[in-house]
């Protein structure tokens, strides 16, 4: 099944230089390499200016912000790593908060997949409507996350149509959104909601792509359903699969909005994420000094925790067929 | 036409009046230098709840227009806790509007964004007798004045009168018991209706004061973990948790006031404290009579907190006599009278209060004696500089508190750490 590209990229490369020396005494001169940079610069020149006004400025700008005490309001001096020495050591709820980012996003994580995927490979057997049951699902992901949580809110309030299904159905959990230990079921339960369509379909076009020769071969050689599903289809979609967990995992950690529109971090520090937690440093007690340095925090952890996914992908993922 | 009229009984030669007829022209289509005495445009930031309070709002920038037709006001607006995250913001870009609305609970941690006002005021030999004293002051911080009250009040109770008359119970009147309120809470509690919607912090900060309990030490700065504070919040969290005269509510982008309000107007509370600038919107959302009366007297009274908000100039506007005049004139007395008779201010200015009890308040029972009541025995609302932060640690935490998820002690002691990180 596997193809030999290194003995491809081998040829590839080696092209170029094959023909320049089937010419080796060719008269064309050759571009001089300052003139080639200049030009490079020129053409690169557009994106370059936007990628530093638009992102490494600002990245810079939250670092150094990061080591003083700006608070809009008053003098600004920097600190050093004061900033950074009290969110570890002194803040009484940082190791909550981000405790609490973790566990929302292990949970989200693991529930988005499998509800996605589950949802894309049903939809991929059907024998009509694949388009119809797409569109219903992904629906949700492009609608606007800060309204649909204020509908969800109405829905979760104390007393609210959430409250009335579950008396209905004889359970008894305590609202949602006022329960210190429910909330941040809540936020999972609306994030699933507006965002497994996207990863949804990812898979679903993943799935579309498996051969349909080896799934019948495997049906000759007697392959269930459930062993082409693990042993064929699974490892054949586990690049998209790598990459939804990643682009998942990613966002989970930044959870803002879904927090902003319905709890407010609340009850308590209950549903408080990082990404909330800076924004309220910010701009509900205008700590933007220190509001920046949870943000570099929270970047350190996103990066350590891609980096670990892209080490273990090479147990998981095959980019081969 | 006209111009060729006036230069012929002027004399001036046709070719003359033709050339000014066409400068005349070219001014009026704006393609020559603006004239002398240009616009100025000023803008202006504020906090609304409600339709009919950014129709208020515009009424008052379209008052500056009428009295200095050189000024215009642009009217820019966002809800009341968007309005504190949103000014930092604006500052820190220098982006400031001319003229800032300041709220007396937020005096001492944003007056640093605004202009001094007190030479203007002494200039214009501007009659500062005429506004309420108490308001006055609070808009103060160093003594230096940095805004104009144009609304004051103290805490008041709103109620629902048809529920009251429906159940026969006695109306809330000034000098009312505890007792007497807790017997009206548990009647109005039944049918999937509670007596009372809470909030926080300013309506349990009046809980606490008529409780004999202090919230500032006395040196000003926050003191949520004394006794007497605990013991009170411990029995306004049990009018939700044990009594259940009151419904939970959710720490949401939605202020628990703003919820408690939604309640009352929708028939779902009876009873709730709040300002008595919100008569505008409980009067427009409500199909029910609306009663108002004192909070009820508890072990040290019936203490209300007083609070108002004002206009001040920001210290970095580029017109900042225009936005003086533009001051003077939205808190003067004809926008003082419009807003009072719109049931939006209860005004800063002494003289004009009356139209609020005459026209907004008119069918509104007890309005009168109630608030008359109220200021007598209300503190000014003396607040620390971060309350900002305080009110919304209040919003977060307090509903650990109410559904029982924390001990209300824990809770204030939680808010005090994180307001003093």
């Amino acid at each position: 099944m596997s193809v030999d590209y290194a003995a491809m990229r081998h040829d590839t490369a080696a092209a170029p230089l094959a023909s320049r020396r089937v010419r080796p005494g060719s008269t064309d001169r050759k571009p001089s390499v300052r003139g080639s940079f200049g030009l490079a610069v020129l053409f690169l020149l557009p994106s370059l200016l936007g990628l530093t006004i638009f992102l490494i400025g600002p990245l810079v700008a939250s670092l150094v912000l990061s080591f003083t005490n700006w608070q809009v309001i008053g003098t600004t001096r920097f600190v050093g790593f004061t900033n950074y020495v009290n969110l570890l050591t002194i803040d009484p709820i940082f190791w909550k908060i981000l405790r609490t980012t973790l566990l929302y996003t292990a949970e989200y994580l693991v529930l988005n997949i499998v509800l996605s995927l589950t949802i894309a490979v049903w939809i991929s057997r059907l024998a009509w409507g694949k388009t119809i049951f797409r569109i219903i699902f992904f629906l949700p992901t492009f609608m606007p996350l800060v309204g649909v949580a204020l509908v969800w809110l109405l829905i979760l309030t104390p007393g609210g149509v959430f409250d009335w299904m579950m008396a209905g159905i004889g359970l008894k959990i305590p609202n949602l959104v006022t329960n210190a230990d429910y909330a941040l079921q809540a936020v999972v339960l609306v994030s699933l909601w507006s965002h497994f369509g996207y990863n949804m379909l990812l898979f679903g076009a993943a799935l579309e792509s498996v051969p349909q020769s080896y799934l019948d071969a495997a049906a000759i050689d007697g392959a269930t359903a459930w062993q082409q599903f693990w042993r064929i289809k699974l490892p054949l979609i586990s690049p998209s699969l790598f990459f939804g967990t990643v682009l998942t995992a990613i966002n989970s950690l930044q959870t803002f909005d879904q927090v902003y529109a319905l709890t407010h971090g609340g009850p308590g520090s209950a549903t408080t994420t990082l990404g909330y937690a800076i924004y309220s440093q910010g701009f509900v007690t205008y700590k933007l000094g220190y509001a920046s340095a949870i943000a570099w925090v929270l970047f350190a952890i996103i990066m350590m925790l891609t980096a670990l996914q892209l080490h273990l992908q090479k147990k998981w993922v095959h980019y081969e067929i | 036409m006209k111009t060729e009229d006036t230069a012929k009984t002027h004399g001036v030669s046709r070719r003359k009046a033709l050339a000014l007829g066409a400068t005349a022209a070219l001014a009026a289509t704006g393609m020559l230098s603006r004239p002398a005495r240009a616009a100025t445009n000023l803008t202006w930031f504020m906090w609304s709840g409600s339709e009919p309070e950014v129709t208020a709002w515009k009424r008052i920038a379209a008052l500056v227009n009428e009295k200095h037709p050189d000024i215009t006001v642009e009217f820019q607006t966002t809800s009341f806790p968007d309005y504190w995250t949103k000014l930092p913001a604006l500052a820190a870009s220098g982006k400031l509007p001319d003229i800032v609305s300041l709220q007396s609970l937020r005096a001492p941690g944003f007056a640093e964004l605004m202009d001094p006002l007190d030479a203007r005021i002494a200039a214009d030999k501007l009659d500062v007798g005429a506004f309420e004293p108490s308001i006055f002051k609070a808009l103060q911080r160093g003594g230096k004045q940095f805004a104009l009250p144009y609304d004051f009040g103290p805490l008041i109770l709103f109620y629902n009168h048809d529920l009251f008359t429906q159940a026969g119970l006695p109306l809330p009147k000034p000098g009312w018991t505890e007792a007497e309120f807790m017997a009206a809470a548990r009647a109005l509690t039944k049918d999937g209706r509670h007596g009372l919607a809470i909030s926080v912090p300013d309506a349990f900060v009046v809980y606490a004061r008529s409780k004999g309990a202090p919230y500032l030490n006395a040196k000003g700065e926050l003191d949520l973990v004394n006794p007497a504070l605990k013991a009170a919040f411990a029995s306004y969290a049990r009018l939700v948790a044990d009594d259940k005269v009151a419904p939970l509510f959710p720490a949401s982008g939605t202020l628990s006031s703003n919820l408690a309000n939604g309640r009352l107007t929708a028939g779902s509370a009876a009873m709730y404290v709040d300002g008595p600038w919100q008569l505008i919107n409980v009067k427009r959302k409500s199909s029910f009579k609306v009663g108002v009366a004192p909070v009820p007297v508890r072990e040290a009274g019936s203490i209300s907190v007083s609070a108002g908000s004002g206009f001040g100039i920001s210290r970095t506007s580029q017109n900042k006599d225009a936005a003086w005049k533009a001051v003077q004139v939205m808190t003067g007395p004809d926008a003082a009278k419009y807003l009072a008779e719109a049931g939006r201010a209860f005004s800063a200015r002494k003289e004009f209060q009356k139209f609020w009890y005459d026209t907004a308040a008119q069918d509104v029972v007890g309005a009168r004696e109630g608030i008359d009541a109220a200021i007598k025995t209300a503190e000014p609302y003396v607040t620390t500089p971060n309350w900002s932060t305080v009110a919304s640690l209040f919003e977060q935490y307090a509903p650990l508190a109410f559904a029982g998820s924390e001990k209300p002690e824990k809770v204030l002691e939680t808010i005090q750490q994180l307001a003093n990180q």
